[in-house]
Parts: structure tokens; C-alpha cells; sequence
């Protein structure tokens, strides 16, 4: 489980202290928790605390009682890799890959032999949608398909953790629904954060966090009360 | 392997970029090649020549140590006397007192190189295998035996008049069939009207022929010590100096050819790091992902490696045909291969450009692999 404990981040600009988060305290449990709040109300912040990109100023970020704030730089980026999957607003793809191969990529950093990785992202791209678009580069697949390829990256090994952040902002609305059924199919097994505008999308989840000027300002749990 | 395949793809990504770096490492890498390539074919060709002279010792005036072609008239016939006593007493076989004359300005196919013999002594005593093509192989008294390579570059035939100088002159009495040796290029001459035209009665060196048996090195410090002024030099000993006087050329023209080098390195250097600045964000999502530093920095470093690997690879081929192609022309005018990729120089010059691309991407790599995630994929 991923536990944020009173978790807080000020920056220094120039002369003034801006706090982008502050005393935010949380367990996600398994199934989607979506984040929302208006632009600067510390979304983006707490995603890259939580997936260990930033280390906060003050309070801790746990995995199952693993301190994530206090690992060295590649060993947070060993724990991303392990058990973690990240969907970003923008796809990022990587660019001279082709589909299959971008979705085989953190299967490579763990080592894993070319056919087992060729195998588990044919298998991954065809519960995406996409077992016709193989050898595709990014390039020369629509924002839709682009962002789909981006979810099976994030499956390719499996992670108990899986972060969107606004995964469907920059789609038409047959993608957008595509993908949303996608993500929250995969994030029926697992932890799914989801950093989202979108309150409609965010009504999909199991729990709301509403956050404000950096705090968390309101708990809602719209299945439970629906 | 994947690795290498991610930076192949990277590299083919931005072809023209990619293309104009290449060259300028192959341009870099064949300049060193080729003015490198010169001292392996002097080296070479020295070597062959020395390991072909017959006289086990040459006793040149102190002073004017190495080629024996170098040197002055500055070897007086008391001199002589000296050393034919002192020889005498040592059990040498022979003393040939010799003198030489160079006419002629850096062209080759204008350029006469005379050795002057006593009487009696042919080239086949100095350079073992020479054989006559026509007339005779020992130059008499006003006849010269001319070298193979010197007959058919000047068109020299039998009979043919040579002037030393507007008094001296000598007619063409022999021709030497080519070996391929230093004696193709040259004119043997008799003593006398050589020593008359330098207006000399002294000799240029003197070279010294063994009984079987006789060391080299003992003789030759014995009749130091007998004469002195004098150094007698062994065949070792020449091959020694010329091995530090090629080190030392070496050197210089490794020198210059740095100058090649560091632009190469320099185009990696930039091209790299462009490539890391377009792709902060990949690097990013790479790190966000669960990439570690050091996968990103091989990443960036292989990348200067292959540009470099191969711009040398190319620029060492490109060394080599040059090289070939002045061999050919050398080897026309004056019977020698001046230029040599030999092993050790390819192997020298693909390790520089490996250097060459380590060091152009030591900074890129390390710039790459320490950027921020977040400011990488612009999340501040």
C-alpha cells in the first residue's frame, strides 16, 4: 500500500517561500483514488512525491513501510521501476521506438530476454487495441493510440502502483472513453492514482481527494455514496 | 546489444547531423593515419635497406651519427691510414672509403644521388644482390654504374654521358638490374673524379667489411678507441638512431595532427551534446520509468563511441588508400613505399578515436544522467 504521511513541499522563489503542499496525509488503498483541484493546488506536486521524482520538505511517502523519501536517486527509480506505472498527460513515448518496443522498455531495464519482452508486449498491445499497430513508431499513431500504448507500458510488469496523470486531456472523446475504460479496468487490481480536471472522469474512481492551495480539503467516495 | 541498437536508432533518427560528424571524425582520423603512415614507411624502408647493407660497420666523423648518406667530406686520408692500421691490427676484412654527392633539388625525377668506390669495388660489396643488367657491375675509371630505377627515370642507356660538374664527366659503363633497394637510385661512381668535383681529398665514411665470426659491436668501439674523432657506427646502431630520430618525427607530426583530432573531438562532442539537450525530456520519462543514471549515461557515452568508431573505422580506410596511392607514385619516382599503415598504426588510430569519442562523451552523458526527473519532463 502507498501511505503518504504529513507530506509538505516548499520551494524558494527568489525571495519568497511558495508551499505547494502542505501536511497532506494519506493511504491509497487498491482501486482508483483520483486527485483533483484547480491549476496550483498541489497535484502535480504530490504526484511527483509520491512516485519518488521529487523528495518532499518535510513528512515521508511509504511503500508497504518502505521509506520512499529517504532511498538514493536510482534506488527510488528501482523502486518506479518494480512496482510502479506512470500514464502522462503528454504520452511520452520514446520517439525512435516502435509501439511494441516501448512498451517492452522497462521489461529491458530489468533484463528481461528479447522474447519474453517481444511476447508480454504483443500480449499487452492487443489488450490495449492495438495488436495492428505492432511496429508502429509514436510518429505515426493518433493521440489515442499513443496514450494506449502508454498504458501498456505501464502494465508491462505488473506494478501494484499506476499513475495517470491526466491521461485523457489531450484526446477527442472516442479516445478519451477508450482509454478511461482501459485504465480503470487495470486499476481494478491495483492502486490507480489519478491526477485529473476531469471531474467527470474522477467520478469513475472509488475516492475523490479534493486538493486546495496545496491542502487536502475534502474526502468523497461518489461509488460508495452512488 | 539493445543497448547499442537504442543509440544505432538514435543516431539514424537525425541522419544529415549524424553524417556531418562522421565525416568530420573520418576527415580527423585519416589525417592522422596518413601523416602517421610516413614514419612507418620510412621506418620500413630504412630497416630494409640497413638489414640489406653489407659492411657490418660504417665509421662516420663523430658528430654525424645516423645516415650515412648525411654525411660531410670530413674524413681526412690520414684519417684513413689510421684506420686501415688500426683494422689491420683488429683482423677486419675490409676498409671502403666512400664519398657522396647529391645533385638535384626535392623533385625526385630531377634528383641524382653519387656514391663515390675505390677502385676495384662494385655496389654488389655494399649492397648484397645487386646484379648487372648491362656492361659492367664495378665502375672504372671514367665510367659510372648506374642504378636501375635512375636509368629508366632519366633514360640512361649505355654509353650515355653524365656530367658531375662543367669539368668532370663520365660515361655510363654499367647498368643495375632493380632490386627494389636504395642502390636503384643510385650512381656509383669512382673516387677520384667525385673527390675532384667537392674539391676534396676526404671521404664522406668509411665502411668496414668483417671476417666471419668478428663482432660488430667489439670492432667497431676498438676502432674508436684506435681513431679518435671518429664514430663507427654498427648496423644496430644506425637502426637505434634512426628509431629515435623517427620517435622524435613521429611526435611532430602526431603533433599536428591533434590539432585534427581535437576539432573531431569536438564535432562528437557537440553533436552529443545537442542530442542530450532534444532529448532531456526522453531521458526524463526514461528515469521516470525506472532507468537508473548509469543507464543513461551509457546511453550518451555509447553514442560518441559509435560516431567516433565509426568515423575512425571509415577515416583509417580513407588513411589507407591515400597511403596506397602515394606508395604508388613513390614507389614509381624513387623506388621506395615512404608511406605504411602497418597494424600497430590501425590499431593506434581506432584507440584514438575510441579515446576521442570517450572523452567527447564523458560531459554529455554525465549532464544527461543528472538531470532532474522533474525539470526533465517539465513537471516543476
Amino acid at each position: 500500500m502507498l501511505r503518504a504521511e504529513h507530506l509538505s513541499k516548499r520551494y524558494r522563489q527568489g525571495e519568497k517561500e511558495v508551499v505547494a503542499l502542505l501536511g497532506f496525509t494519506y493511504a491509497f488503498p487498491k482501486g482508483a483514488t483520483a486527485v483533483v483541484g484547480p491549476s496550483g493546488s498541489g497535484k502535480t506536486t504530490l504526484l511527483n512525491l509520491l512516485a519518488g521524482f521529487d523528495l518532499p520538505s518535510e513528512g515521508g511517502v511509504y511503500l508497504d513501510n518502505l521509506p520512499l523519501h529517504q532511498l538514493p536517486e536510482d534506488e527510488r527509480a528501482r523502486v518506479r521501476l518494480e512496482y510502479m506505472g506512470f500514464v502522462f498527460q503528454q504520452w511520452n513515448l520514446i520517439p525512435t521506438l516502435t509501439a511494441w518496443e516501448n512498451v517492452a522498455f522497462p521489461l529491458l531495464l530489468v533484463g528481461r530476454p528479447r522474447k519474453e519482452r517481444q511476447e508480454r508486449a504483443f500480449a499487452l498491445l492487443e489488450r490495449v487495441g492495438l495488436a495492428h499497430r505492432l511496429h508502429h513508431l509514436p510518429s505515426r499513431l493518433s493521440g489515442g493510440e499513443q496514450q494506449r500504448v502508454a498504458l501498456a507500458r505501464a502494465l508491462a510488469l505488473d506494478p501494484p502502483v499506476l499513475f495517470a496523470d491526466e491521461p485523457t486531456g489531450n484526446l477527442d472523446a472516442e479516445s478519451r472513453e477508450q482509454v478511461a475504460t482501459l485504465l480503470f479496468e487495470a486499476g481494478k487490481e491495483r492502486t490507480l492514482i489519478l491526477v485529473t480536471h476531469d471531474l467527470e472522469l474522477a467520478r469513475r474512481a472509488g475516492h475523490i481527494l479534493h486538493l486546495k492551495g496545496g491542502r487536502l480539503v475534502r474526502e468523497e467516495t461518489p461509488k460508495a455514496k452512488g | 546489444m539493445e543497448l547499442f541498437l537504442l543509440v544505432l536508432r538514435n543516431l539514424l533518427a537525425r541522419p544529415v547531423r549524424s553524417l556531418l560528424t562522421l565525416l568530420g571524425v573520418l576527415v580527423a582520423t585519416a589525417s592522422m593515419v596518413l601523416f602517421l603512415s610516413f614514419g612507418e614507411g620510412l621506418r620500413r624502408a630504412l630497416f630494409q635497406e640497413l638489414s640489406r647493407v653489407g659492411p657490418a660497420i660504417q665509421v662516420v666523423p663523430e658528430g654525424a651519427e645516423g645516415f650515412v648518406f648525411g654525411a660531410l667530406p670530413e674524413i681526412p686520408p690520414e684519417t684513413l691510414k689510421a684506420l686501415e692500421e688500426a683494422g689491420k691490427a683488429l683482423g677486419v676484412r675490409a676498409l671502403v672509403p666512400t664519398l657522396f654527392l647529391a645533385r638535384g633539388g626535392f623533385d625526385p625525377a630531377t634528383s641524382f644521388f653519387f656514391q663515390g668506390l675505390p677502385q676495384g669495388v662494385g655496389p654488389d660489396l655494399l649492397y648484397p644482390g645487386v646484379k648487372a643488367k648491362e656492361g659492367r657491375l664495378r665502375p672504372t675509371e671514367g665510367g659510372a654504374v648506374v642504378g636501375g630505377k635512375v636509368a629508366k627515370r632519366s633514360q640512361l642507356s649505355l654509353g650515355s654521358p653524365l656530367r658531375l660538374s662543367p669539368q668532370v664527366s663520365l660515361k655510363v659503363v654499367g647498368i643495375l638490374e632493380e632490386s627494389g633497394g636504395l642502390a636503384d637510385n643510385l650512381i656509383f661512381v669512382p673516387l677520384a673524379p667525385l673527390q675532384r668535383v667537392l674539391g676534396t681529398e676526404n671521404f664522406s665514411a668509411i665502411l668496414v667489411a668483417l671476417n666471419p665470426g668478428q663482432k660488430a659491436e667489439a670492432v667497431a668501439r676498438a676502432l674508436e678507441e684506435a681513431v679518435p674523432g671518429l664514430k663507427a657506427q654498427t648496423t644496430g646502431d644506425v637502426m637505434r638512431f634512426a628509431e629515435r630520430a623517427l620517435r622524435i618525427s613521429d611526435l611532430v607530426r602526431f603533433g599536428i595532427s591533434l590539432v585534427a583530432l581535437v576539432v573531431g573531438g569536438l564535432l562528437v562532442a557537440n553533436t552529443v551534446m545537442m542530442s542530450v539537450y532534444e532529448r532531456t525530456r526522453e531521458f526524463g520519462v526514461m528515469r521516470a520509468l525506472g532507468a537508473r543514471r548509469g543507464f543513461i549515461f551509457r546511453l550518451v557515452v555509447l553514442e560518441a563511441l559509435l560516431l567516433a568508431l565509426l568515423g575512425g573505422t571509415l577515416g583509417l580506410a580513407l588513411g589507407g588508400a591515400v597511403s596506397f596511392a602515394i606508395n604508388l607514385y613513390t614507389l614509381d619516382q624513387v623506388g621506395l613505399a615512404l608511406s605504411a599503415v602497418t597494424p600497430r598504426l590501425s590499431l593506434f588510430a581506432l584507440l584514438v578515436a575510441l579515446l576521442l569519442g570517450l572523452v567527447a562523451g564523458l560531459l554529455p552523458a554525465y549532464h544527461a544522467s543528472r538531470i532532474p526527473v522533474v525539470e526533465a519532463l517539465g513537471r516543476v
